[in-house]
């Protein structure tokens, strides 16, 4: 009887440690995995942000892509600039200060710069409307009657008629 | 015939443009600096060893408080173009040492110290020289590569940036120039 009662008792201790530290444990796991998704998010931002900056000491690389000491270094102070609670624009405008627009692998739309963003749209536009121009120039002339000439159309004529 | 021309002539233009494409080479990378006429970013970095009885243990570059011009060479050891210019540098600093700063930096060459020295003793360097380990005063300089020069002027502005080689006639014109503004 007495080993039963302790028994018991020891059971409804455990009982009571675990339900004091199942809360204790499902914090501390919501944190962590909190804690994770942050650290997800931030690594994400700064190769996002350092996708759009051209690797200054690389041919054709971006920050993100490169593994040049200078990149690294570039991608650290981002994430330093991030913690500072600046936003992306700002993020930015810190390396143009330093590089102005070449830094960008998208050059900025204003300026000179607008030529690159209109150009392409401008000559998309005009092919397309030369294509159908053409296009309709073509099917109209399908569909109109041919003009023969009398002499011509009687030539045909003789000629088929001498081959029969 | 019209036909034939506009096609001959659109067709050129993207002949053309392939060849610039394929012939264009590697980038050019004179680029002008963005800080040109401004006030340079300040910066302290820890000198290299053989020069600390003479110039302490780091090397303060403050705009504000500059007391005469001062020139900044970006270099790292493994730049060949660096060792070309190593002596060029020397020179300017025996000519000139009295009237302006020769500075040093080697950058982009981290955790290279050691080198860094050898490179110095190699040249008998005299002038003061310091390491950017990290390299993030050549990002705040807006660096492109080594090896860069860049001429301040006694108020910290960025009068102008060499990129590539310097010579001892370059060195005389623009320190001259510095010397008159």
């Amino acid at each position: 009887m007495i080993h039963a009662a302790s028994g018991t008792s020891r059971r409804l201790g455990q009982l009571r440690l675990a339900l004091v530290l199942l809360p204790v444990l499902l914090i501390t796991l919501a944190g962590s995995l909190s804690v994770a998704q942050e650290a997800v998010e931030l690594e994400a931002r700064v190769f996002e942000l350092a996708g759009q900056l051209r690797c200054p000491v690389c041919t054709s690389e971006s920050v993100a892509e490169s593994s040049s000491p200078t990149s690294l270094e570039m991608r650290e102070m981002i994430q330093e600039q991030i913690a500072l609670g600046r936003s992306d624009a700002e993020v930015l405008a810190y390396f143009q200060d330093r590089y102005g627009d070449w830094i960008l692998l998208e050059p900025p739309k204003r300026g000179l710069h607008l030529l690159v963003w209109i150009l392409p749209a401008v000559v998309g536009a005009a092919a397309l409307v030369t294509l159908f121009i053409y296009i309709r120039r073509w099917t109209k002339a399908g569909s109109q009657p041919v003009e023969v000439d009398p002499e011509d159309r009687d030539r045909v004529r003789r000629a088929l008629g001498e081959s029969q | 015939m019209k036909r034939l021309i506009v096609v001959i002539l659109v067709a050129t233009f993207l002949g053309g443009l392939f060849l610039f494409g394929l012939l264009r080479g590697q980038p050019d990378r004179n680029i002008e600096s963005n800080r040109l006429g401004r006030e340079m970013p300040g910066f302290e970095l820890p000198v290299h060893a053989p020069l600390l009885a003479e110039f302490g243990p780091t090397f303060e570059f403050n705009p504000e408080a500059l007391d005469k011009p001062i020139i900044v060479n970006f270099w790292a050891t493994w730049c060949a173009p660096c060792r070309d210019e190593a002596p060029v540098l020397e020179y300017a600093w025996q000519e000139y040492g009295d009237e302006v700063i020769v500075l040093g930096i080697q950058t982009q060459d981290r955790d290279n110290q050691r080198a860094g020295v050898a490179f110095m003793n190699e040249f008998g360097l005299t002038f003061p020289n310091v390491i950017d380990n990290s390299s993030r005063v050549s990002i705040d300089w807006g660096l492109f590569g080594v090896p860069e020069t860049y001429f301040i002027r006694r108020d910290g502005t960025l009068a102008y940036k060499h990129v590539g080689i310097v010579t001892n006639e370059l060195m005389d014109e623009r320190i001259a120039e510095l010397l008159q503004s």
